[in-house]
């Protein structure tokens, strides 16, 4: 079961994306929406016809943009290629931040048709459109599905579970660390201390 | 019978609606899935088909969504890797060691490694390629008719799952590799019934080889079924034995290699056709040389050494010590009770997995839980291209063409 | 329909036989989900061998299987299909779950997967693992070859 003992406030980072860790992995470039196609269409034409992936990430509380759209390219021969012109092909990050308001991002699906379903999963999931995609609908979920799942502020359980009580037992790991006792338990444990020791007053039941 | 609606939206009854068409020149539309015994999984596939000619196929996935990105947003960084094996359950170590590996850059200890660990994790994915390949190998020969191979292919499957059960305790979702190395070493005589795979190898792909390879039936439905060219596999994103048949000589153990794998000798076997049949060849040529992998890696497991880094922060203690040393038994605590807290950052890290590149895309906010962790799913990608492929096709072609992208479903959906 | 009343013992030679006959073929509807479909495969396959219990053959039409073994993880978008599924058996039909995931959500508390396939359809045998072993599966086989020799359903098991 998920443990939540949520550490310190003070220790996380609130873009993650801003830290350059030295980890030699992409070429890192950090875009605006309208900026995308260009960016991704002048990579291609130099070189990065592989599309690997486009996915997405919510840093709920970042200013501009909370949503990052990422999009990994590979330069990649379109030819056939031997293991040695393949070579060690390199990589490219762009992350296009989205914001919040209006989280809405050109399409790139017409440059790499294997955009089609990461940009409906980016929909479903985070709840950012895709400005000319040609079936903007949800992909993993029912289509009468309600929120965006993988946005921060949606609950692991779903929302109608959220509501359902849990067994006594979980109840327990579910309390983040230095949440106080809740009020009735003290109280009543307190009342029966200063009972047992003689010297309270009798409070009124609450 | 329905009434038209737009295409995706629910019925009174609860079903997807899927576009009508009047049938009118032997003109209908079938709803391949998601219950089906040749769709690999829960696939379902929205054919309009002319006679016996596919003209239209449109795959709705969805149907295994298990959450399993959040689901890693909420466990501890050594507790994420429970619910991430059980993408691609066919091969989970694979999934496994690419986030550890992706992890441990984070962490900066990925060149710490100790190398009996990058050897057994070597050992293990080549295991898993090959058992991998087996299943796809058995299914592909059942959906063509051929139950034979099945038979051999899942026996072969077995010895090695004992060999994972042996060495991580469980068959399918091990959880052996472990930040900073593995859980723990080999077991005694793990390397005697290694030994008795390898032997075992030869004479059962021969026989795999003579049941399918030259056999006219299986080579009549698969050559020049679902051609793709080299151009169209790059922009389809196709990667793995898919991008291999079709000409272009791409794997990440060579392109990017990763635990040691630039110190083994071994090709990446190509084909140009593009067809069903050079997919069925890349795969096969591949398990031969996943066994030259392990042939090469036998010989270095005889030398003892450390399997985990020594340092206790991100990887337990050994047992003994618990007893005996305060710091120890401290480490250990923390480490179950609170895990370590990978540096903020991001990074993306790929490895060669049975399908394709498997690439996780992970960022830590210096919490002791990811924050995000993308998967690139070369299932999803290869499977893609069946829009494309399916289209002028028999429907007889279209379990072939499926087989064929050999794609798995919790990887697809997660 | 079932034969005889749920618990009691066999009465008659012809039912008894009846009885048997129903044990020893009992044909699984092919619903592979996930991870435990894999090990539902292997119990097909020679190391286990499902069939020398009577599942000789695993029919993909609904109509035409009496088991059911619900093998992987039920996911929100797949819990109707499932139970329209289980609607198109005809009687008399049984269900396993087989694995965490189909008896109570397993590993996934989370938005996405049913907690349990039994809050859709009835079960009559829980198969425990992630995934199991297929000796798992073929217990729980067994089991319902008993609950079919002791006539009607559910046996000492409660259903949902």
């Amino acid at each position: 079961m998920p443990s939540s003992q949520a550490p310190p406030a003070g220790s996380t980072a609130l873009d993650p994306t801003a830290v350059r860790p030295d980890i030699a992995d992409a070429r890192i470039l950090r875009v605006t929406p309208a900026e995308v196609r260009a960016t991704l269409s002048g990579l291609r034409d130099d070189g990065f016809t592989m599309l690997l992936d486009v996915g997405g990430a919510d840093y709920p509380g970042r200013e501009p943009a909370r949503f990052d759209v990422v999009y990994h390219l590979l330069r990649m021969p379109v030819t056939i290629a031997t293991v040695a012109e393949v070579g060690t092909p390199e990589r490219v990050r762009v992350l296009c931040g989205v914001p919040e308001n209006d989280p809405v991002v050109p399409t790139v699906s017409d440059l790499w048709p294997s955009a089609d379903w990461a940009e409906r999963e980016i929909f479903d999931l985070f709840g950012v459109r895709f400005d000319g995609h040609p079936d903007m609908r949800r992909i993993q979920m029912p289509d009468d599905w309600e929120g965006h799942p993988l946005r921060k502020d949606y609950p692991l359980r779903g929302v109608a579970r959220e509501r359902t009580p849990r067994p006594s037992f979980a109840l327990k790991s579910n309390v983040g660390a230095g949440t106080p006792a809740s009020g009735k338990t003290a109280a009543a444990l307190q009342k029966q201390i200063a009972q047992a020791r003689g010297q309270a007053k009798q409070e009124p039941p609450t | 019978m329905t009434t038209a609606t737009t295409p995706g939206a629910r019925t009174e009854t609860g079903g997807y609606a899927v576009d009508v068409v009047e049938r009118s020149d032997n003109r209908m539309v079938l709803s391949m899935g998601p219950q089906h015994p040749s769709t690999h999984g829960v696939l379902q596939v929205i054919t309009e088909i002319q006679g016996e000619n596919i003209t239209k196929a449109s795959p709705e996935i969805g149907y295994l969504h298990t959450g399993i990105e959040k689901s890693a947003e909420n466990l501890f960084w050594s507790q994420a890797s429970t619910v991430i094996e059980r993408m691609d359950y066919l091969s989970p170590l694979t999934n496994a060691l690419c986030y550890y590996l992706a992890v441990e850059k984070l962490l900066g200890i990925d060149a710490q490694i100790p190398p009996r660990a990058n050897h057994v994790r070597v050992l293990l994915s080549e295991l898993s390629r090959i058992a991998s390949h087996c299943v796809w190998l058995g299914t592909g020969g059942i959906d063509i008719g051929a139950l034979t191979p099945f038979f051999y292919c899942f026996d072969l499957r077995e010895r090695i799952l004992d060999l994972f059960e042996a060495s991580g305790g469980a068959r399918m979702h091990p959880n052996y590799i472990r930040v900073g190395g593995l859980r723990d070493d080999l077991p005694d005589g793990f390397l005697g019934r290694l030994d008795a795979v390898i032997a075992m190898y030869e004479p059962r792909m021969r026989d795999l080889r003579g049941l399918l390879q030259k056999n006219p039936i299986f080579q009549d439905r698969t050559i020049d079924i679902g051609i793709i060219s080299a151009e169209d596999a790059v922009a389809w994103s196709l990667t793995g034995p898919v991008l291999r048949a079709s000409g272009i000589a791409y794997d990440v153990r060579k392109a990017f290699p990763y635990s040691g794998y630039d110190g083994y000798e071994f090709d990446v076997p190509v084909r140009t056709e593009g067809d069903a049949y050079a997919r069925f060849l890349v795969r096969l040529d591949e398990m031969d040389e996943s066994m030259r992998i392990i042939r090469q890696v036998r010989k270095k497991l005889d030398a003892p050494g450390p399997v985990q880094i020594p340092d206790t922060k991100f990887a337990p203690p050994p047992k003994e010590t618990i007893a005996l040393s305060m710091e120890a038994l401290i480490h250990h605590f923390k480490l179950v009770s609170e895990s370590f807290r990978v540096p903020p950052g991001d990074v993306y890290q790929a490895v060669e997995g049975p399908r394709g590149e498997l690439g996780y895309y992970v960022v830590s906010n210096g919490d002791n839980r990811p924050w995000r962790v993308r998967t690139r799913p070369p299932s999803m990608y290869n499977l893609q291209v069946l829009k494309k492929l399916a289209i002028g096709e028999l429907i007889a072609d279209m379990v072939v063409m499926i087989g064929s992208l050999d794609p798995v479903f919790g990887e697809v959906d997660r | 329909m079932a034969l005889g009343s749920g618990g009691d013992f066999l009465l008659t030679t012809v039912d008894s036989v009846a009885r048997w006959a129903q044990a020893s073929s009992v044909w699984p509807l092919t619903m592979g989900l996930a991870c435990c479909a894999i090990e539902m495969m292997t119990a097909t396959a020679p190391e286990y061998d499902i069939a020398r219990l009577g599942s000789e053959v695993f029919r993909a039409s609904p109509r035409q299987a009496d088991l059911m073994i619900v093998s992987g993880r039920v996911a929100r978008k797949m819990g109707p299909i499932v139970k329209r599924l289980y609607d198109q058996m005809a009687d008399p039909k049984w269900v396993i779950s087989m694995g965490a995931c189909a008896s109570s959500g397993g590993v996934f508390d989370n938005y996405a997967i049913v907690q349990g396939v039994d809050t859709i359809i009835p079960v009559d045998v829980y198969v425990p693992g992630c995934p199991p072993t297929p000796d798992g599966l073929l217990y729980a086989v067994n089991l319902i070859q008993q609950q079919i020799k002791q006539g009607g359903r559910g046996g000492i098991l409660a259903r949902a």
